[in-house]
């Protein structure tokens, strides 16, 4: 038996500090992050006080901003730019960068819609089972060539790749054109548009909604009881078993709540109208009340209503998909030999090299990975949008570096977690939602969210400065 | 306008064909060959030169102001006649059209404007564009309620020259209070992602009472429908655009879109270089047909121009861009339902 | 005598027509620590990563227990039991103590996932007979003392079975209590029998922490000596002057001292 209680994981005592540090140190929270998540909730009941000066609304504080359907929308808008952050943290670590993302994410967007729409289509039939199975794969499958060829040219070639992804941001952007001679194709194949969300198909229902939810919970929870139980078998300090209780807690709220948001927020009464209709759904009988989200008969005419047929969204499928990429980017980066390589490459090449290491590998493989989750952005932004264009994605590397470096990600490679990224995406998502949802002018936007990177930066050093 | 048109079928009809035997050279200075239109405009040039036995040489600044300068002045120490410049940078192109001037070569501002009182310009009329889809609008959409206008590029002078041409029509009925501004936003690049952000932050800000939506080109109109059709809102919200996108005939025909309103490039190609084949035989360029004077650019300065005026493409008239060859009907009608629009059967 | 632990023979390594290593011969007994000396550029590193496989060899043989073998790459060399511990303490900083330890050669759980429990385990034993007063396994290497991070490197060396323990200027960052630290693991390395090369500048801790010192000068070998039985002066005048002590004459000596 180790005398464990009293000490942090870490192993240090933790009886001279003063709560809050041995709060801290007991739980292994990160602190840096809990200060992001802080940040955004301000902003968040800034643009929610704000919005319903303006116009009051249902939001937390009167407001538009804080209400289901905005933050479900956030989430959505957000997922495209996530998915790509999570592979970008990763090169950035790894001491390079990948300027050609966007341009990337255009090319197989273009390339996967002219293949359905100009090919399989025609070929197969519109709306033929296989083709948005093929579509998804040549997409998942280019994009991945693609960033193995960056990472090939980066790595065997030793051309440095602020270079090579600088040509792919320019070169890349031309054959997303040449591929469809600078069209928007549209519109995409009814299987391969559930994925954008954009339609009911492409919402997960309150019931798998809160299973899910569920699950995660439970995985939290068995999550922290087998660390303990191995930390226990070998004889390790423990944490105390208070702060592993509220680390689950912690954990579990944020999923539950996250769940309950979007379970809260109802189709559209359109759609719930719409679908009704097309799929004889008795619509109950009611009084109108124009306010309402459900849908009743008065008469025989179709009315909005408080009490009638209603449904409600739950997680949206890019959200999902973003959601399953951060997870598994996040065991990847902090449970594989391959995330482990990434880091101590990043840390010191050369003691990665002289470990044994296959650097090149590893960097070839990097960014692979890269460009198969740009694949996957391409397939989300596309059929989110139910178009490909030679536009769609461009400049989004700005926003998916800045994304990682606002979650903490160090430009001088070594640091950075997925988490981080992703929360850093998804509070540049809030701003530009938010100030758009104040009607501010754009110029106005990207004032700010330059700013905001700056500081986030700023910030991030003087904290990191203190903890040395 | 009227003038225009007229300008149109007198040149089409062959009257500056009459081209002289000794075979002038009509240059074009394109800014980059990035986009597929430039391509439609070139041909419809090079067939009209090679008509009047003229040559057709062209350069490509692969959108670089410095290296448009360099291949304009290779063209001046070729001796060409013409020179069409589609300026990348309205500014910076001053020095290289003073050079032109001084060579005695007559230079053309094609769809571009840059302002030197020598050359001449021929574009479409950008403020038309903007007059016609509001005035698409009031005819075949709303004349009130809540409009959102989703407007181009903040960097890009034409999103400030269609805003003014909508406002010039929407101006009364915002007056009188039937049409309320409820959101008005530039989207950076015209990107259809950004633009289909703006418009969802829009509906949740409005709770969906939107009533028509002033989408300043065809790209982003397909991200405003695909956040008015996640609300279950596309085909009751009129949505504008301009630019003949395939992609927006067909949401013509669906009646997700009222209005794609179309500048046929080949008829801007035909023209200008018609006008080109004519200058370069001596036709002063006040004589030109069509030409009036504009002075509506940054500076004021007033030049000789030809404004010609561009297409709104409606249900009613998808036949125009069928019979001009633009489009196939299978394009603009895809998964329209038989019975709902005339061409498509 | 017992077979050498290491034989490097007629070593050559030319770059672009220098010859940075000409010709040199230098052996290694278990137990035994043999220094390198010379001057910047004069061949010592550059014969020492021919060994751990950072370059590759023009002529001449490597013999390991008396075997000739084959070294190509550092691969190779770790599979033969030869680890090098680098002056610029190569250890990833942005990563932990055992972390660093298992590099490359990580412990794996049936799923086929970083087993980070066990490999801690296994660093507090290995850290435990050699640094026992180490505790600070979790934080990553950046925040470790230079002594500290010294016996990083040289556990991971013996984790690894290394039999021959290649060190680059060991206690050079160091203050006194940390070089202390450092010669007292040297000594605890010999009695396992292990062999070690260690590159210096410094005559001092060459003639305290070795028993035979081999000078270079223009990638040639000057000699090699037992540090018993020369004095300090001696080996600088080998390092500066390129002559063994029986070739000095009074003159070198005056120059020297």
């Amino acid at each position: 038996m180790v005398t464990t209680t009293e000490r942090g994981g870490s192993g240090q005592d933790i009886r001279r500090d003063n709560p809050i540090k041995a709060f801290f140190r007991a739980t292994e929270l990160d602190t840096r992050i809990l200060g992001m998540v802080g940040a955004m909730l301000v902003i968040w009941v800034i643009f929610d006080v704000w919005s319903g000066m303006l116009r009051p609304n249902e939001g937390l504080f009167g407001g538009a901003f804080l209400t289901p359907r905005n933050l479900w929308t956030l989430l959505v808008q957000t997922s495209s730019i996530a998915v790509m952050t999570t592979g970008m943290v990763l090169v950035i670590v790894m001491r390079e960068i990948d300027l050609s993302v966007g341009s990337m994410l255009s090319m197989v967007a273009v390339f996967g819609a002219v293949l359905q729409v100009y090919h399989l289509g025609p070929a197969l039939g519109v709306g033929h089972p296989a083709i948005w199975i093929i579509a998804m794969a040549a997409c998942l499958l280019a994009g991945t060539l693609v960033g193995a060829f960056n990472g090939y040219l980066i790595a065997f070639l030793q051309i440095p790749s602020f270079i090579v992804t600088l040509g792919g941001l320019i070169a890349y952007k031309g054959v997303a054109f040449l591929l469809a001679s600078g069209e928007t194709v549209a519109p995409m194949d009814k299987t391969f548009k559930i994925v954008g969300g954009g339609v009911p198909e492409g919402w997960l229902g309150p019931f798998w909604s809160w299973t899910l939810g569920i699950l995660a919970c439970i995985g939290i929870v068995l999550a922290l009881i087998s660390g303990r139980k191995q930390r226990k078998k070998f004889g390790f300090p423990l944490r105390p078993i208070w702060a592993e209780v509220t680390l689950a807690a912690i954990g579990s709220a944020a999923v539950l709540g996250t769940t309950r948001v979007v379970t809260s927020y109802p189709w559209p009464f359109k759609l719930i109208e719409q679908y009704a209709t097309a799929n004889n759904v008795p619509i109950p009988q009611g009084v109108e009340d124009k306010s309402g989200a459900a849908i009743c008969m008065a008469g025989d005419q179709i009315v909005r209503c408080t009490d009638g047929l209603i449904y409600y969204t739950g997680y949206a499928a890019p959200v999902l998909i973003a959601l399953i990429v951060g997870g598994a980017m996040t065991f990847l980066a902090s449970r594989t030999r391959f995330g482990r390589y990434i880091y101590a490459i990043g840390g010191n090449p050369e003691a990665a090299q002289l470990a044994g290491i296959n650097t090149r590998l590893v960097t070839v493989k990097v960014f692979a990975l890269m460009g198969f989750l740009v694949g996957l952005s391409a397939i989300i932004a596309s059929a989110r949008l139910d178009a490909a264009t030679n536009a769609l994605g461009q400049s989004n590397e700005l926003y998916v570096i800045a994304a990682a470096v606002i979650g903490g990600t160090s430009l001088a490679g070594g640091v950075g977690t997925v988490y981080g990224a992703l929360l850093g995406a998804l509070t540049m998502q809030s701003i530009q939602s938010g100030m758009q949802l104040l009607n501010l002018p754009a110029a106005f936007q990207d004032i700010v969210v330059g700013t905001v990177l700056v500081i986030a930066v700023f910030v991030d050093q003087l904290y990191r400065r203190r903890i040395k | 306008m009227h003038k225009a048109i007229v300008a149109a079928a007198m040149l089409a009809a062959g009257l500056a064909t009459s081209a002289s035997a000794e075979g002038k050279t009509i240059a074009v200075s394109w800014k980059t060959f990035q986009e597929e239109r430039w391509k439609t405009d070139e041909a419809a040039i090079k067939a009209v030169v090679e008509a009047a036995g003229d040559k057709y040489i062209s350069t490509d600044a692969q959108g670089s102001a410095q290296k448009q300068a360099a291949d304009i002045e290779s063209l001046i120490s070729q001796g060409v006649d013409v020179i069409m410049v589609v300026a990348f940078d309205s500014d910076a192109i001053l020095p290289s059209i003073q050079a032109i001037n001084d060579a005695g070569i007559k230079a053309i501002a094609y769809d571009v404007q840059f302002e030197d009182p020598n050359a001449l310009y021929i574009t479409f009329d950008n403020v038309g564009v903007g007059r016609l889809m509001a005035k698409t609008m009031l005819e075949k959409g709303r004349q009130d309620g809540n409009f959102a206008f989703i407007k181009g590029d903040k960097g890009d002078p034409n999103a400030t020259f269609l805003f003014q041409g909508i406002m010039e029509v929407l101006q009364p009925n915002i007056d009188s209070g039937a049409i309320k501004n409820v959101c008005e936003t530039f989207v950076d690049g015209w990107k259809p992602d950004n633009a289909q952000k703006a418009m969802e932050q829009c509906l949740t800000a409005n709770d969906n009472k939107i009533d028509a939506v002033i989408s300043e080109n065809d790209g982003m109109a397909s991200g405003v429908v695909a956040a008015l059709t996640a609300q279950g809102l596309a085909g009751t919200v009129p949505v504008t655009g301009q630019d003949g996108d395939k992609a927006a005939l067909n949401r013509v025909a669906l009646g997700t879109q009222l209005v794609s309103v179309w500048k046929d490039s080949r008829v801007l190609g035909k023209m200008a270089a018609e006008a080109a084949v004519a200058m370069a035989n001596g036709t002063p360029m006040e004589e030109l047909p069509g030409v009036a004077k504009f002075s509506g650019g940054k500076k004021g300065v007033e030049m000789n121009s030809i404004l010609i005026p561009p297409n709104p493409i409606t249900r009613a008239n998808l036949s125009d861009v069928i019979d001009g060859g633009w489009i196939t009907k299978e394009e603009v009608c895809a998964g329209v339902p038989a019975g709902t629009v005339d061409v498509c059967g | 005598m017992a077979t050498p632990l290491v034989e490097l023979r007629n070593i050559s390594i030319a770059f672009g027509g220098i010859k940075a290593v000409d010709n040199v011969t230098v052996d290694l007994y278990p137990g035994e620590v043999v220094g390198l000396l010379g001057h910047n550029g004069a061949g010592k590193s550059t014969l020492i990563k021919c060994l751990s496989g950072a370059y590759r060899r023009d002529s001449g043989q490597i013999l390991i227990n008396g075997e000739e073998v084959q070294i190509n790459n550092p691969r190779d060399a770790k599979a033969l039991g030869i680890e090098t511990i680098y002056q610029a303490l190569a250890l990833a900083d942005n990563v932990d103590a055992a972390a660093n330890l298992y590099l490359g050669r990580e412990i794996l759980t049936r799923w086929g996932t970083l087993d980070d429990v066990a490999m801690e385990a296994e660093a507090r034993k290995v850290m435990g007979r050699l640094n026992p007063n180490f505790r600070r396994f979790k934080e990553p290497a950046k925040s470790l003392s230079g002594g500290q991070r010294q016996s990083v490197a040289i556990a991971r060396a013996i984790l690894f079975n290394a039999r021959i323990l290649i060190m680059d200027e060991p206690t050079a960052a160091l203050g006194p209590h940390e070089t202390q630290m450092v010669a007292d693991l040297i000594h605890e390395l010999k009695r396992q029998g292990l062999g070690i090369f260690l590159i210096d500048h410094d005559v001092h801790s060459v003639k305290k922490l070795c028993d035979r010192a081999a000078v270079m000068k223009n990638g040639q070998l000057v000699g090699i000596v037992k540090v018993d039985e020369v004095t300090e002066d001696d080996i600088l005048a080998m390092i500066i002057l390129g002559k063994r002590p029986d070739q000095l004459t009074p003159k070198d000596k005056e120059a020297v001292h």
